[in-house]
């Protein structure tokens, strides 16, 4: 093999203008854009959701027996749901057993019934956004029964409820934009993947089941140039598509986020030059892996329209931790960053989420999507060596 | 020179080449008559590396093709059964294509591309895509980008097949050519007429097995025949039916 290095980019080259000349490689890289407008409404949709779903709200009480009233009504406020609270509310909180909890304190129907200020806590870890925003909707709901109740005690005493409430406010609360921006770009790891997938589809198919469907393969490897090499040229130049579909996405999504109006109804979406580059070192080592396994089942089928299919059920396959990911963010584990997709997929919901990150996980993942790379084109360099897959199976 | 030794090669059961032995010569044209079925192409292939044979060897100017495949394949041109070409490059583009597989660049790939555009007639071809060729363009095409290379040793499969008159006269005159320049062409046909055209030395088998190795004027005298179809017939229904 000494000194063949340069067929590499021979073989490189002319794939490379193969594909650009072709446009079904031009569509396949183009694709996953299309999926950016779908991407955004997707995230509308779940913000929305978010928004519906904060409204079901579980309310841990202790000392509820002090101030029935209270805990009846809040009961029959939409959403929520009081229940009995733990019995030590600094220790379950801080733990993380529960959000918040409302306790009424032991004097509270004393003071009540007397018409004086009666009290009650809301333990909450401010830390936990969500708890947070939880808690501060019981807080409103608390200010409004007490104001309801105060308006009564004075009406009962002959004077207005106005008098005491010279100003009011109006508050639309659009607190953590952070955290909003990562519901909206929920999808986008999977937009991303898919460009990856997609990008060099097409050329991972036509420069191996296609070129023996067209009966070029016998005249390629006739030529004296090791077989890894040929099939490494294949792959760079399938990779570069794959790497161009991600940049195009990556590069319009930032374009279409910059100029979006989304901002105006007062989504801030932080995807600023941290995110971006996150997501590319995420998103770009795994192309190679993606390619190679596309190309090893392309070689391996009978026919290109074969390969065809079989390559679309391959796009299946990073659906099941696309979906285990998206329905319920698992708590990253260690070994996710061990499996291709799953690894990747972890690490950008993370990254979105705007959780800082170290650089040790993304060489992990890369490193173990770079590895599978290698074992792949190997299989495949060795599937070039059959006579089987040179002249299909009739031979 | 390309030396086929004991050449076996089964697939399964069926026995595609069964111990076949013959030479072929620098400087002379050999042709490798057969029906179809008999073997031809199976027999190509295993001296263009690209078939393991169960048993026997090939070498190419000495050097073992099943041990050195890269360096026997570095002094061969090899035209195969199937012309595919890519659909999206030019004529010019093959030819480049193929010189850089061949480690040929720069000005050299370059000049010997246009030589071989203008030696097989392919100036209207050489920049248009492929898609839309002939058959005709497609053979010359494969033909000469299987040898931008010069190769010293030149393997060709049925390389007329299905070629118009004009198109079949440009490439028997470049298998002259190729044997002037004292190259060993080895070619595969089961077409008579092409066989009697431009060889020197015709090796006939049939179901896998040597028939008769000599040239056109010993063929016809051995077999007591007329015509080169006649000592053809007369052989393969003899090889076909082993005494």
């Amino acid at each position: 093999m000494k000194g063949n290095y340069p067929l590499v980019g021979v073989v490189l080259r002319k794939e490379l203008t193969d594909g650009i000349r072709d446009r079904r490689s031009i569509i396949s890289a183009l694709v996953p854009l299309a999926f950016i407008p779908l991407l955004l409404f997707f995230g509308l949709e779940t913000v929305a959701d978010q928004f519906e779903r904060e409204l079901e709200i579980d309310v841990p009480i202790v000392g509820a027996d002090h101030a029935r009233p209270l805990v009846e009504w809040l009961d029959r406020q939409a959403g929520i749901e009081t229940k009995e609270g733990p019995a030590e509310p600094r220790t379950a909180v801080s733990e993380g057993d529960v959000g918040f909890v409302l306790v009424i304190t032991e004097d509270f129907a004393e003071r009540f019934s007397k018409s004086k200020t009666a009290e009650v806590q809301i333990v909450v870890d401010g830390s936990d956004g969500r708890a947070d925003r939880a808690s501060g909707r019981i807080r409103n709901l608390i200010r409004a029964y007490s104001r309801m109740v105060g308006n009564q005690r004075l009406i009962v005493r002959g004077v207005s409820p106005e008098v005491i409430e010279p100003v009011q406010v109006d508050t639309l609360d659009l607190q953590s934009g952070r955290e909003r921006a990562a519901t909206v770009l929920i999808a986008l790891p999977v937009v991303l993947l898919m460009a990856g997938f997609v990008g060099g589809l097409q050329i991972a198919i036509d420069s191996t089941a296609g070129e023996r469907e067209r009966g070029s393969l016998e005249r390629l490897l006739v030529n004296p140039v090791p077989r890894p090499w040929i099939v490494l040229g294949k792959w760079l130049a399938a990779v570069t598509f794959s790497w161009a579909s991600v940049g195009l996405v990556i590069l319009s999504l930032w374009v279409v986020l910059e100029h979006s109006p989304l901002q105006r109804i007062g989504l801030r979406l932080d995807v600023g030059p941290y995110e971006i580059v996150g997501l590319v070192s995420l998103a770009l080592p795994l192309c190679p892996a993606v390619v190679a396994l596309e190309m090893a089942v392309a070689t391996l089928a009978r026919s290109y329209k074969e390969a065809q299919s079989y390559v679309s059920f391959l796009m299946l396959l990073p659906m099941v931790p696309i979906l285990m990911t998206m329905d319920a963010p698992p708590d990253p584990e260690l070994w996710n960053l061990f499996v291709p997709v799953l690894g990747q997929l972890v690490l950008m919901n993370e990254l979105l989420e705007g959780q800082a990150l170290t650089s040790g996980p993304f060489v992990m993942a890369a490193a173990v999507s770079i590895a599978t790379a290698v074992a792949l084109l190997l299989v495949t360099a060795r599937l070039f060596r059959s006579e089987r897959i040179i002249f299909g199976r009739t031979a | 020179m390309i030396e086929v030794r004991d050449l076996e090669k089964r697939f399964g059961d069926v026995v595609a080449v069964d111990g076949l032995s013959f030479r072929a010569s620098d400087g002379s044209v050999t042709a490798l008559l057969g029906p179809n079925g008999a073997g031809k192409t199976t027999t190509l292939r295993a001296i263009y590396g690209l078939i393991q044979p169960d048993g026997g060897q090939v070498l190419v100017d000495g050097i073992d093709v099943g041990s050195s495949p890269l360096e026997a394949q570095a002094r061969l041109g090899v035209l195969p059964e199937c012309r595919g070409l890519y659909s999206r490059l030019t004529a010019r583009d093959h030819l480049l294509y193929f010189a850089g597989l061949r480690g040929l660049r720069g000005p050299e790939a370059e000049s010997r591309c246009s030589a071989l555009i203008e030696l097989l007639d392919m100036g209207d071809i050489a920049g248009r895509r492929s898609e839309g060729f002939s058959h005709g363009e497609r053979t010359k095409v494969a033909l000469s980008s299987s040898l931008v290379h010069g190769p010293s040793n030149v393997v060709l499969d049925e390389p007329t097949n299905g070629l118009d008159v004009m198109s079949t006269r440009t490439i028997r005159g470049f298998i002259r050519k190729l044997r002037d320049e004292g190259k060993c062409v080895l070619f595969s046909s089961h077409v008579m007429q092409e066989v009697a055209a431009v060889c020197d030395s015709i090796v006939i088998v049939s179901a896998g097995r040597l028939v008769a190795h000599s040239t056109p004027e010993a063929l016809l005298a051995n077999t007591g025949q007329d015509s080169l179809e006649d000592a053809f017939v007369k052989l393969t229904e003899r090889g076909t039916v082993p005494a």
